[in-house]
């Protein structure tokens, strides 16, 4: 009987398993881990920073951030030129000799089916509002989101599928009337804005506004009889060509994604991979170790349980070499090309980049608290002496420990082309137990106990000790930290029903405006019930004002109102981005501070340059797989710029073993000595 | 025995409805919104009414019965029927467009996943975890009997204190530690295996026994105790007298006997193990559907929640009609 389940089991596993096993595809130039799989393919859905990376791979706009450059100024992308007229509000873009992927060469008109879909109510997407600035288009949104409304109201007989096709129809041409988007040619497009909008080409870099070929698209719609909406199949976003630098080969959902290279790319030539596969692994830890073994070239967004070890590791590193830091960075080298150009070391792996999001401290504005007591945060007296209190280094250098830097402003500093941010407000007990006592709060007297509302994400709890901590000692409040599961936590902060809270915010274009917005009042991200007339009025005027310098000086004005004078908002510490790469084996990982990446650029270093770099690229990535990287032999005779010639030596860091390993309790603690400490051996 | 065959296979569907019923309340009920991200830019309130609707989840009973009439295949039979379909089809084609494929049981959309299905989820992520699951129930039962057997021929002995706590450190240890141990070992240090562990068959291996253990520790002390029982009894004498040998004693009567506790707890464990682990799809990141149970509740994903719940239970209603079916086979006294 045993016999009969063992041989009924091993059939199973073998039948099933030839169904669910295939042999893995030979190793990719460059693999990664992306952190977490693509949830969207459709570039006006696309929201999350790890969906828009990979879309910079598979489509492009008319212009691009060139991300080489700290400031990200606009180039050229399929628009070969533009001119701009003299009152700044029509844009004449000629389009450059482009083709798809399948060889049909681009259309304007396939930008107008793009920005037709991101402007669609049916559709409605985050970014909708951000093609609002054409002239035009916000009509034809609230045009058809009435129609819709009429259609879904009409009696159901009326209501046929050849009634919604009549509609759809009219609302393509509704849209070529009412939105000023014009093609005098196949390679020309106009586009007239309701007013002079000086970030007008930073609003085209976002991926909803890149083209999708129309031809190929339109065969998707899925026009709904009950409701009259069209959406798009799904599966459109598999089947469409590609129009930048990488198309997609294959999506298998949660096993891996892989891009290979456009050949009919306008700037293939400058593309040095030919294959990219993008792996789904959710642990952070064996994203690690996937990274040690060789089988990942670049980990995108290290959240390992050690990643303060990681950092602190790489501190050790440079200040081992403190030395050559200093004099590489004085001849303007960025953080990869320092590591580059230091000995190698597995610490190096270790890449901290300035990242666009910021981590503030919610505070309740509302006049009354959720359980209708008077809220004392109603006044601004009050919301400064908590900020003023907060010894901010403590948690980011203490209590984070990964490289982040003090938030005195919302807006990370450097981080919008043109813009300056106020410097906030500093640590100041003193003045704040002055404020508190100005507000009737002497010593805390009176004051009800501060609730600290936070999720069990990252290290929230400990973050919160320390906040409240400070309150206690320096203010002599009392507090209370209440912990939620994290759509709860949501739940609440969202209708107010909190009196402080955890908070972050990651910007989501580069415009100042991105991290300013979610305070104007009324606004749907406008947690913090924040309602200011001078703030709304600062915001109203930058938003009409053409001059681009004059608008940057009324948002920070606006900015500096926020958080040197109102605080409905705490800024503690700006984000770093932790990547895990080899800088002497790959190159071209932006380490800009919007965390933009255009990974089509990037180039594995091979051969003769790895080997003179030794164990660090070639090193790593012969342990475990054995797999070598196949990138053509051609790139390997080119040099890295600033890369001096170093006598080979091998680094013995990834292959360490760990002594005491058989105590499985210290295993993540095994590996981090393993995979960051390793040159100390 | 085809009479209870074809019992429970009515009883299936009854069971499967008030299943259906009870999670859709429960995952109705879970707090948060489905159509938010966990963080960042929240959807205007429009957009948010316009998706529920699309979804029908603006309402308790309208969502409860457009399930209930997509998934079945009720609606496909009818659309077929009526030449709603067909007309639908024609009508795509005129236009210029593909016409759109529709599943016979939809078990609707992914909420987390936009551009995945259900069926497309489960589709590829059940043969995965079908493979592994039968892999580690194997690996369990030779690990399990084995160690069983060797513990009950002498209780108490070294062998046994030995195996008892090996099962016990199999059962209390968690799999994500002995996972990402048996990671650091193989791949890191050993270069053998990859990360992540899946795409060939031997790939399997590392992520079925971690799997295997927890099974394996519970089928070990399962054997045992029934194995001293039987040995204890007056027909293990009986034929010792008769002058069998220990091993035909054991292997042939004894045994036979044993494995009964072990068979009944089979079935419940095959349907744990092939429906997947969340922990160790985790760590050997394996595409199965053990992450969906936990991923689908995380993010309140209506559709996926109550797919892979339907799922689970099929399997568990079958692998234990299996198990009955077996159990009369081997034990004639059975009813």
């Amino acid at each position: 009987m045993l016999r009969l389940v063992v041989a009924f089991l091993v059939i199973v596993a073998g039948l099933v398993g030839t169904l669910a096993v295939s042999t893995p595809p030979p190793r990719a130039d460059f693999t990664i881990i992306n952190g977490g799989d693509p949830t969207t393919l459709d570039p006006i859905v696309a929201s999350w920073l790890r969906d828009i990376r990979l879309m910079r791979c598979l489509h492009e706009g008319l212009v691009r951030s060139d991300v080489t450059k700290d400031d990200l100024p606009i180039e050229p992308a399929l628009a070969e030129r533009w001119e701009v007229s003299a009152d700044g509000r029509v844009y004449t873009f000629h389009l450059r000799d482009a083709a798809w992927s399948d060889g049909t060469p681009l259309r304007s008109s396939d930008f107008v089916y793009a920005w037709l879909r991101g402007t669609l109510p049916d559709s409605a997407a985050d970014y909708t509002s951000f093609f609002f600035h054409i002239e035009g288009a916000k009509e034809f949104f609230d045009w058809r989101a009435g129609a819709l409304a009429a259609f879904v109201a009409s009696p159901a007989g009326a209501r046929s599928a050849d009634a919604a096709e009549k509609l759809w129809q009219q609302t393509k041409s509704r849209f070529h009337a009412m939105v000023a988007l014009e093609t005098p040619d196949e390679r020309t497009l106009v586009v007239r804005l309701t007013r002079p909008v000086p970030y007008f080409l930073d609003i085209c870099t976002a991926v909803a506004f890149v083209p999708v070929c129309e031809r190929v698209v339109s065969r998707y719609e899925v026009v709904d009889a009950a409701t009259g909406r069209v959406k798009w199949d799904t599966v459109w976003t598999r089947a469409s060509p590609s129009i930048g630098a990488m198309r997609l080969e294959s999506w298998r959902f949660k096993r891996e994604m892989r891009l290979a290279k456009n050949p009919m790319y306008w700037d293939a030539s400058n593309v040095r991979i030919d294959s990219m596969a993008i792996l789904s692994i959710d642990d952070p830890v064996s994203q690690a170790m996937a990274f040690q073994t060789g089988a990942v070239d670049w980990v995108s967004d290290v959240v390992a349980p050690f990643r303060a070890e990681m950092v602190a590791g790489k501190n050790a590193f440079r200040a081992e070499h403190a030395e050559a830091v200093r004099g590489l960075r004085a001849r303007g080298l960025g953080p990869v090309e320092i590591d580059r150009a230091l000995p190698p070391d597995p610490r190096k792996s270790t890449q901290i980049f300035p990242a666009f999001g910021t981590f503030f401290w919610n505070l309740n504005c509302a006049p009354r608290l959720p359980d209708g007591r008077v809220n004392p945060l109603a006044d601004a007296r009050v919301r400064r002496a908590l900020a003023l209190a907060i010894d901010k280094r403590a948690v980011a250098e203490g209590v984070r420990r990964l490289g982040e830097s003090v938030a005195g402003g919302l807006v990370p500093p450097g981080s919008i082309r043109e813009y300056a941010g106020p410097a906030g407000l500093g640590r100041n007990p003193e003045e704040a137990r002055r404020l508190l006592a100005e507000a009737g709060f002497a010593n805390g007297n009176n004051f009800p106990t501060i609730e600290l509302l936070i999720n069990k994400e990252q290290n929230n709890d400990l973050v919160a000790q320390a906040i409240a901590k400070d309150w206690e000692r320096e203010l002599g409040l009392t507090t209370a930290i209440v912990v939620r599961e994290t759509k709860v936590f949501r739940e609440q902060v969202k209708n107010g029903n909190y009196f402080t809270s955890s908070a972050s915010w990651f910007g989501d274009y580069p415009d100042a405006t991105t991290f300013l917005e979610i305070n104007r009042t009324g606004d749907g991200n406008n947690d913090r019930k924040y309602s200011s007339k001078v703030f709304d009025d600062l915001m109203a005027r930058a938003e009409n004002e053409s001059d681009g310098g004059v608008r940057a000086g009324l948002l920070a004005e606006a900015e500096r109102v926020l958080v040197e004078q109102d605080l409905p908002l705490i800024p503690i510490f700006h984000y770093v981005n932790l990547n895990l790469f080899n800088p002497d084996g790959l190159e071209g990982i932006s380490s800009n501070r919007r965390s933009e990446q255009q990974l089509f650029r990037v180039r594995m270093i091979v051969g003769e340059e790895a080997g003179e770099k030794s164990g660090g690229a070639s090193g790593v990535r012969a342990v475990g797989s054995g797999v070598g990287s196949g990138v053509g032999s051609g790139v390997g005779a080119s040099r890295v710029a600033g890369g001096a010639r170093r006598s080979p030596r091998r680094v013995s860091g990834s292959r360490r073993r760990v002594r005491g390993a058989a105590c499985c309790v210290r295993v993540r603690g095994a590996l981090r000595e393993s995979l960051f400490a390793g040159a100390c051996a | 025995m085809i009479g209870l065959v074809l019992r429970r296979l009515v009883q299936l569907p009854l069971i499967l409805a008030i299943i259906y019923t009870v999670t859709l309340v429960l995952a109705w009920k879970v707090p948060g919104n489905p159509l938010e991200n966990p963080e960042g830019r929240r959807p205007a309130p429009e957009v948010v009414a316009a998706m529920k609707a699309q979804y029908n989840l603006d309402s308790f009973w309208t969502f409860y019965f457009s399930y209930l009439d997509s998934a079945t295949g009720i609606r496909y039979v009818r659309q077929e029927l009526s030449g709603e379909s067909r007309l639908r089809r024609e009508q795509a084609v005129a236009a210029g467009r593909l016409a759109p494929v529709q599943p016979v049981f939809d078990l609707g959309p992914s909420l987390s996943y936009r551009e995945q299905r259900v069926n497309e989820i489960i589709g590829s992520a059940l043969p995965v975890s079908m493979a592994l699951g039968a892999l580690a129930i194997f690996f369990a039962l030779v690990l399990g009997v084995g160690a069983g057997v060797i513990g009950a021929m002498r209780p108490n002995s070294l062998a046994d204190v030995a195996t008892l706590t090996l099962s016990m450190a199999g059962i209390s240890l968690p799999s994500f530690v002995i996972g990402a141990a048996l990671l650091l070992v193989f791949p890191v240090w050993l270069g053998i295996g990859r990360i992540p562990s899946w795409g060939t068959p031997l790939d399997m291996i590392l992520p079925a026994f971690t799997l295997s253990l927890g099974f394996a520790a519970y089928i070990a002390r399962l054997t045992r105790m029934s194995m001293i029982e039987q040995l204890q009894s007056d027909y293990i004498r009986t034929a010792r007298a008769k002058g069998v040998s220990v091993r035909g004693v054991v292997l042939r009567h004894a045994l036979r006997n044993a494995l009964l506790p072990v068979l009944s707890y089979l079935g419940p464990a095959s349907a744990l193990a092939m429906t997947g682990s969340f922990v160790v799809e985790r760590v050997f990141a394996v595409p199965g559907l053990g992450q969906h149970f936990v991923n689908a509740v995380r993010n309140k994903d209506l559709f996926l929640i109550i797919g892979v719940v339907l799922i689970f239970s099929t399997f568990l209603v079958l692998l234990n009609l299996a198990v009955d079916v077996l159990y009369r086979l081997v034990d004639p006294r059975i009813e």
